[in-house]
């Protein structure tokens, strides 16, 4: 089986010939391919060939245009700040909304517009050039909550939850729109899989949660399904409190952050949900011995069972020992799921 | 039961206008400012903090009763300063230099001003120089020192180097916390304490100052 026949199995439920590997991977490609990260950030090509060389390296199943939270943002108009070898971030201390009646007047950016949702638009249809025959593409997106916190300054977005109710819906729904454009496109130009970040949904409690993020986060999946896309949700942080509204959104795959430990999330959300993760990514993958990391990968497929997908619990940084990486590939390639009779 | 108990209860739901009204009945009906600190508003953060680790408050609730603690304690810092209330100790905290992310560093500014810190908050991508600086200009005895990417981390390092270098660092004790921040890391770069959480970096501060 190549990456894709091994992947479009797991998801249809079939046998597969071992597990599926799909760890995300951001500096820690650009430190393999010894390019700077504001280069792999800004410049699709030079994500490409990083990511290209890193899935032949490591044997991963996938490859990804996620580079950093910050590109529909720029693309609105929002100040970020550009480092020569780290992620862009954007500037909460002049956020795009600052003021709040700016959302009425932001348009939502054309994703093939020139700018930085383009670049990722390109990474995708490059992707698609170079490996679509044998890698999974996957494409991404920021979640409501994740962008909205983009666009109005996490701090604030915090506060309005309490303080002004209609402003947060009005910003997910706008926020909704624009990713499923971004989304639309990326899936035209190649990518099979949309991975949804919404790093900051873990900031909250599980009643905001249901009440304010929940409805858009279904409301963005269920529009990346009619476009056809299989999605990938990620949600950075605990969100253990989360993780059976986080089943019900209906992804086709929730990639776990390490501190929600794989056995809830199994509890949580059932037998059918592929989950991916979890291991500890600075202190088991970055910091340990490739005994500990194929340790931890077993306990991580123990409590998830066999609908389980390899991977760390967030992004595997820059100076993780490759040895670990290949104790992830070699866990991976020795375990075929035992599918029920 | 505090002694104040509406204040404490407008802190623990996050209701400002309340904190301040009622921070201003109680002075014009003559209360004591460092009675109010110490009776309703610490006791109230420390509730906030143990419902934050116990999964019962998350980032907005905290948020926003640090919201009426500060809308509380605006009014009462003239009054306290006037009368030369001493804080339980003096704190310059900031985000590392490259480093932009804010939240995690505000909540951990607030809880410690809960819980009865003078906070010197230098913000976002601050250098080691500026630490150094904020140090000798406020006679702070703590520092903390916050970071979110396991890019920005290293400048720990190089902030416990700048104090040695200035001769400072037998003066000042420095918490570190962060996402990637590890105990094992804050042992191999010299720090005196690394805080897992908001609610930990005051336990972990009061430690530092001897005062529990």
């Amino acid at each position: 089986m190549n990456s894709r026949e091994r992947f479009f199995a797991f998801l249809e439920g079939r046998q597969t010939d071992h597990l599926v590997l799909m760890p995300i991977t951001m500096m820690f490609a650009a430190e393999h391919a010894g390019v700077r990260y504001g280069d792999y950030a800004r410049d699709h090509r030079v994500l490409v060939k990083a990511q290209l060389n890193i899935a032949e390296k490591f044997g991963f199943d996938y490859v990804s245009c996620i580079s950093d939270p910050a590109r529909e943002a720029a693309d609105c108009g929002a100040a970020i700040q550009y480092f020569d070898d780290q992620p862009p971030a954007i500037d909460e201390a002049s956020a795009l909304l600052m003021d709040k009646t700016a959302l009425a007047r932001l348009q939502v950016p054309d994703p093939l517009g020139g700018g930085r949702m383009h670049d990722r638009v390109q990474a995708a249809a490059l992707f698609k050039e170079r490996a679509g025959r044998d890698k999974v593409i996957e494409g991404w997106v920021e979640g409501p909550c994740a962008e909205g916190a983009d666009l109005r300054g996490i701090n604030n977005l915090m506060l309005d939850f309490f303080d002004d109710p209609a402003f947060v819906r009005d910003l997910f729904e706008f926020v909704i729109e624009m990713e499923l454009r971004f989304a639309r496109d990326q899936l035209d130009a190649g990518a099979d899989l949309i991975g949804v970040g919404d790093a900051a949904a873990s900031l909250v409690g599980p009643q905001l949660y249901e009440e304010f993020v929940w409805p858009f986060e279904k409301k963005l999946v269920e529009g990346l399904h009619g476009m056809g896309a299989r999605v990938r949700l990620h949600i950075c942080g605990n969100t253990w409190p989360l993780l059976e509204g986080m089943g019900r959104l209906g992804c086709e795959i929730v990639d776990l952050d390490y501190p929600s430990p794989m056995g809830e999330g199994r509890q949580k959300m059932g037998p059918g949900q592929a989950l991916l993760g979890n291991l500890n990514p600075v202190a088991i993958l970055r910091n340990g011995a490739a005994e500990q990391v194929t340790h931890s990968v077993a306990e991580c497929h123990r409590q998830a069972g066999e609908r389980f997908i390899v991977g760390a619990g967030c992004e595997v940084p820059r100076g993780t020992p490759p040895g670990n990486i290949l104790a992830l590939r070699d866990y991976a390639r020795s375990h075929a799921p035992r599918l029920s009779p | 039961m505090p002694r104040y108990s509406q204040l404490y209860d407008a802190i623990l739901k996050g209701d400002l206008k309340t904190a301040v009204s009622t921070t201003q009945e109680a002075l014009a009906k003559g209360a004591d400012p460092e009675n109010l600190v110490a009776e309703s508003m610490v006791p109230a953060m420390d509730e906030v903090g143990r419902r934050f680790e116990a999964n019962e408050y998350f980032v907005p609730e905290l948020m926003i009763a640090a919201r009426a603690m500060k809308g509380a304690l605006e009014i009462l810092r003239p009054l306290l300063t006037q009368k030369g209330a001493k804080p339980t100790g003096r704190i310059v905290i900031g985000t590392v230099k490259g480093d932009l992310h804010d939240i995690g560093k505000n909540l951990v500014a607030s809880m410690l001003e809960g819980g009865g810190f003078e906070v010197i908050d230098l913000g976002i991508n601050v250098s080691p120089q500026q630490f150094v600086e904020a140090v000798k200009r406020t006679n702070a005895e703590m520092v903390g020192l916050s970071a979110l990417l396991t890019t920005t981390m290293p400048s720990m390092r190089t902030i416990v180097q700048a104090f040695k270098d200035a001769g400072l660092r037998d003066r000042v004790k420095i918490m570190i916390g962060g996402a990637p921040i590890t105990q094992e890391y804050a042992n191999e770069i010299g720090a005196d304490a690394f805080g897992e959480n908001a609610r930990t970096a005051v336990t972990l501060a009061r430690q530092l100052m001897g005062v529990c």
